[in-house]
């Protein structure tokens, strides 16, 4: 449906150039929910608006549907008016002087098509009642909550029954509980229309709730493309998975096939690093188990429970080990008393990368 | 089919609606080019019997004569003397408004704005009859006290002609210093004040330091504003003798005696841009300047208001005594003058002379065809300015062309330069270029023209602060949806625009109403408008007609003004463009 290749643009400002994508390769299926997910600042809006037409990459082809639309060799740019997108703006932008049915009906009497006065009629009407949004068709747009924007811009981008939908973190402007509600109904409702949509935000929840497929992306560069779990449980490098949820980072050296002498102890995980290579290992909290007595499984190590935050519906315990690094371990249930613990980590949750992302790591930390 | 479908794929983005916003951009744009590069080429250009050469004799003749030396000091002095007199007036009006407890504050704020639209030859008349050397009111008064003659005041020099202009330009002053005022953050001051500085202290250390990058960019502005004057330095100064350098201009194409020097004339005004351009530079750097301070916090603040107490009645003094000084004395002695077969001290003797003779005895005809082609001018300027600078616009704040640049310098050169220079150049290429083929001299078209193009500035700078301020995913999502650019034009910004294209239009409309300078070089019996009809009245000496005629202007102007004020209010535009 969406086929970009090796798509790269630079933008010229006064302080230099900016490479804001640096060849994006990216194919989205018809009728999935594709997330494309990164830091702000690593391209995704301008990955977007190329799309639509709004900004004209330097090199690559973009094509929508079989039909290309932007080629630099073949010197094809097909302005936006004839992509026959639709497209969620991060600012909703509603046409603030239109009441609520203008909004969605301008693009069906101004553009090219050529509907007349009833199907207009039928087709607002339609789009407002799948936004929920029926009898405010006289409202003026000033008079609209941040919801019901967010709405109306959904109804306009769905009136015109688009190849493909295009949102630019529709959420972002929300507040967090209406955020959380907005999300399910988002999935059901394209589901139900069967509409192609790239989606684009920073938050990696919204990117699991939503998304068949998603696209990591930092500093212009796809970084993985896969399932929400592949990504979250797979990550390819440092970057992803960090980004996806916290992460507990280990400094090692693996001394054998299989074995790696960290900071806290010997830890048995499979690693295609060979024998010699330093090298940094992620564990994700919820990955530890923890316990009051030693289970005698591999992996497992002696600390102390050194503070404990209960976070409703899971608890996070700080733990000390013996060469005073500290765990962070995710639980569910009832809380475990602070002192001495016993935590394990199951071979198969640890995922080991090269030590060059160290520089990065350190960066962080 | 598919072949045509190719090409206009191919080709799209290059013959796209754009062509048509960069087109109707790029009329203004070659019709500066042409004003300015002939006023250039006029001034090497020697009409020597048949044939004609290029030489440098013009700037060889215009800098060996020390008339030129004269009148550039006269134009420095009452310049300088312009800002002085403006800032004075202006920013104590505006601190008073804006910072301190004063109420209503919407009286000084009125008229403040509404003094604006007063054309200064009015005020430039009224104090002719109040202080010329030989018939004015104040004079007769003071020579009329026995050994008192020595104490006669000439208002026909360049300090006493700043003066004038300074009293009508500290509304500019007042205007471009007043958000100066209100966006500063009252914590440097309650900083100052916790610290132990006393009111004056404060004053003097913290708000004015703060608020001098604005001040400073108003002052460089009205500077520039005083070297381009032609008004009052022609109302009073010109029957005397003294010139500043638009006036200088305007006798070597309108010479009392002998036959037009064009040539000089280029070279003059040759001398007259360079000089604007440095300014301007300077006023950039001001500008840039002035948004250093810019304190940005998150939260809103109302700037903290000073409480006069005690000091209120001087406060409003202050406040009285300019507009009478401004306005209301010099326009109370028009009409007192208006009414009167000759100049005379209000008495009651005097008042048995009063009648409307005066306005009996104007050339009504001429006035009617003045008041005719003023009509139309004012009606179709300021829609052939919007025009273009919505076009100009466009191009500068959306399109992000790299050469959008190139349109923003050429959208300011009107601005820049004096408009006297596109008068005079104008005056050329429609006498000695396009008489051939385009007879336009002397219709109305020119001056529509001319018109058209130095309110080119003003327009575009004030729809570009509009456009900015309307979020542009308005727009994309209207290119999204499909919906093609010059829909989008009429269906989306439009509409958004629409305050900011009626103020401005108003605006123009009224600078247009009440505009002398180009009128004095380009009128002609034909295309005469109403203050070049008062103008040619006063030229031949009959001041006390001239008044009347000028009355008149007022009395049709007035409608407009409040037309103006019910629908601006606020000096939003003009605050804008400043
Ligand atoms: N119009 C522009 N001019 C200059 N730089 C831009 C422009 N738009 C985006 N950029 C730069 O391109 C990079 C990517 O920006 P963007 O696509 O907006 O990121 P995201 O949407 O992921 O936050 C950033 O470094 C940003 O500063
Ligand atoms: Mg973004």
């Amino acid at each position: 449906m969406i086929a970009i290749r090796n798509v790269t643009m630079k933008f010229h400002t006064k302080q230099g150039t900016v490479q804001a994508l640096q060849g994006i390769d990216l194919q989205v299926e018809r009728g999935e929910i594709f997330v494309l997910l990164g830091r702000s600042g690593s391209g995704k809006t301008t990955l977007l608006r190329c799309l639509a037409g709004l900004e004209k990459p330097d090199t690559g082809q973009i094509s929508l549907a079989g039909k290309v639309v932007f080629s630099d060799c073949e010197r094809i740019f097909v302005p936006p008016q004839e992509r026959e997108l639709g497209m969620v703006f991060q600012s909703y932008a509603i046409w603030p002087h239109l009441t609520v049915f203008e909004n969605v009906a301008l693009p069906l009497t101004q553009a090219k098509r050529k509907l007349s006065k009833q199907v207009v009629q039928d087709r607002v009407r339609e789009a407002l009642q799948l936004v929920q949004l029926e009898g405010l068709e006289k409202r003026p747009a000033p008079l609209l909550s941040g919801g019901q924007q967010q709405r109306v811009a959904l109804a306009r981008a769905l009136a015109i029954k688009p190849q493909a939908l295009l949102m630019d973190e529709p959420l972002s402007n929300l507040d967090a509980r209406l955020r959380e509600d907005v999300r399910s109904e988002l999935r059901e409702l394209v589901k139900k229309i069967g509409v192609t949509v790239l989606y684009v935000t920073h938050d990696q929840v919204e990117a699991m709730a939503l998304a068949d497929r998603t696209a990591m992306m930092d500093h212009g560069v796809i970084l993985q493309v896969g399932h929400p779990q592949e990504l979250y449980h797979q990550p390819v490098n440092v970057t992803v998975a960090e980004f996806f949820g916290s992460v507990n980072w280990l400094e090692g050296r693996i001394t054998e096939a299989g074995v790696i002498k960290t900071e806290i102890g010997t830890l048995h995980a499979d690693s295609a690093s060979s024998v010699g290579s330093q090298v940094v290992i992620a564990i994700r909290p919820e990955d530890i188990q923890l316990s009051a007595s030693p289970s005698g499984n591999a992996n497992e190590f002696e600390g102390e429970i050194v503070s404990t935050t209960f976070l409703g519906d899971y608890s996070l315990y700080q733990v000390q080990t013996r060469t005073s690094k500290r765990i962070l371990k995710k639980a569910m249930g009832s809380p475990i008393a602070p002192g001495k613990a016993y935590f394990q980590i199951s071979k198969d949750r640890i995922r080991v990368f090269y030590n060059r992302e160290l520089s990065s790591l350190s960066r962080k930390a | 089919m598919r072949r045509a479908v190719l090409r206009r794929l191919v080709i799209g983005p290059l013959l796209d609606r754009r062509t048509v916003l960069v087109g109707i951009s790029l009329i203004p744009v070659a019709a500066l080019t042409v004003l300015v590069s002939v006023i250039v080429w006029i001034s090497f250009r020697q009409l020597a019997g048949a044939a004609a050469g290029y030489s440098l004799d013009a700037y060889r003749e215009l800098y060996l004569d020390p008339f030129t030396y004269k009148a550039l000091l006269n134009t420095a002095v009452f310049s300088l003397i312009t800002v002085a007199v403006a800032l004075l007036f202006g920013i104590p009006a505006a601190w008073l408004v804006e910072r301190t407890d004063l109420r209503p504050k919407e009286i000084p704020q009125t008229l403040m704005v509404l003094g604006l639209l007063i054309p200064s030859f009015l005020t430039g008349m009224g104090w002719v009859f109040l202080l010329n050397p030989r018939i004015g009111i104040i004079n007769t008064l003071i020579t009329g006290i026995p050994g008192m003659e020595w104490a006669r005041i000439n208002v026909a020099t360049a300090p006493g002609m700043g003066i004038i202009q300074g009293l009508g330009l500290a509304n500019v002053a007042f205007i471009m210093v007043s958000p100066t005022f209100r966006a500063m953050n009252p914590v440097f001051e309650e900083a100052a004040e916790v610290h132990g500085l006393r009111f004056f202290q404060t004053l003097h250390k913290v708000t004015l330091p703060l608020a001098y990058p604005g001040v400073l960019a108003a002052a460089i502005y009205i500077f520039m504003i005083g070297v381009a004057a032609f008004d009052i330095p022609a109302v009073i100064g010109l029957s005397n003798r003294v010139f500043t350098f638009s006036t200088f201009l305007y006798i070597q194409v309108q010479p009392l005696d002998g036959l037009p020097r064009h040539d000089l004339a280029g070279a003059s005004a040759v001398l007259m841009i360079c000089i604007s351009l440095l300014f301007l530079c300077w006023y950039y750097r001001a500008l840039k300047s002035s948004h250093r301070y810019a304190v940005v916090t998150g939260q809103s603040y109302r700037p903290r208001q000073v409480e006069l107490g005690r000091w209120k009645p001087w406060a409003w003094a202050f406040l009285g005594g300019y507009f009478l000084l401004g306005q209301l004395l010099p326009l109370s002695m028009l009409v007192w003058n208006a009414l009167l077969p000759y100049p005379q001290v209000p008495s009651l003797s005097a008042l048995g002379h009063v009648s409307l003779n005066n306005f009996r005895a104007l050339p009504i005809h001429q006035l009617l065809i003045g008041a005719q082609n003023t009509f139309i001018l004012a009606v179709s300027v300021p829609t052939l300015t919007l025009l273009f600078s919505l076009g100009l616009s466009w191009v500068v704040v959306r399109s992000g062309f790299r050469s959008r640049f190139f349109f923003d310098v050429f959208s300011f050169l009107p601005h820049a330069v004096p408009h006297i220079i596109f008068a005079v150049s104008a005056a050329y290429v429609s006498i000695f270029l396009l008489s051939g083929f385009l007879p336009i001299y002397g219709t109305i078209y020119l001056l529509m023209a001319v018109y058209t193009l130095v309110w080119l500035s003003f327009a575009t700078r004030n729809l570009n602060s509009a456009l900015i301020q309307i979020h542009k995913e308005l727009e994309e999502a209207a290119a999204v949806s499909g919906i093609p650019l010059l829909r989008i034009l009429r269906k989306i910004l439009l509409p958004l625009l629409g305050p900011a294209l009626l103020n401005t239009w108003l605006w123009v409309a009224l600078l247009t109403y009440r505009e002398l300078t180009v009128a004095s070089i380009l009128a002609t019996t034909r295309n005469i408008t109403l203050p070049a009809a008062m103008w040619g009245i006063w030229l031949s000496g009959l001041y006390p007609k001239a008044a009347a005629a000028a009355l008149l202007v007022v009395a049709v102007m007035v409608p407009l003004v409040f037309l103006y004020w019910y629908v601006g209010r606020r000096a939003t535009a003009m605050e804008r463009t400043l």
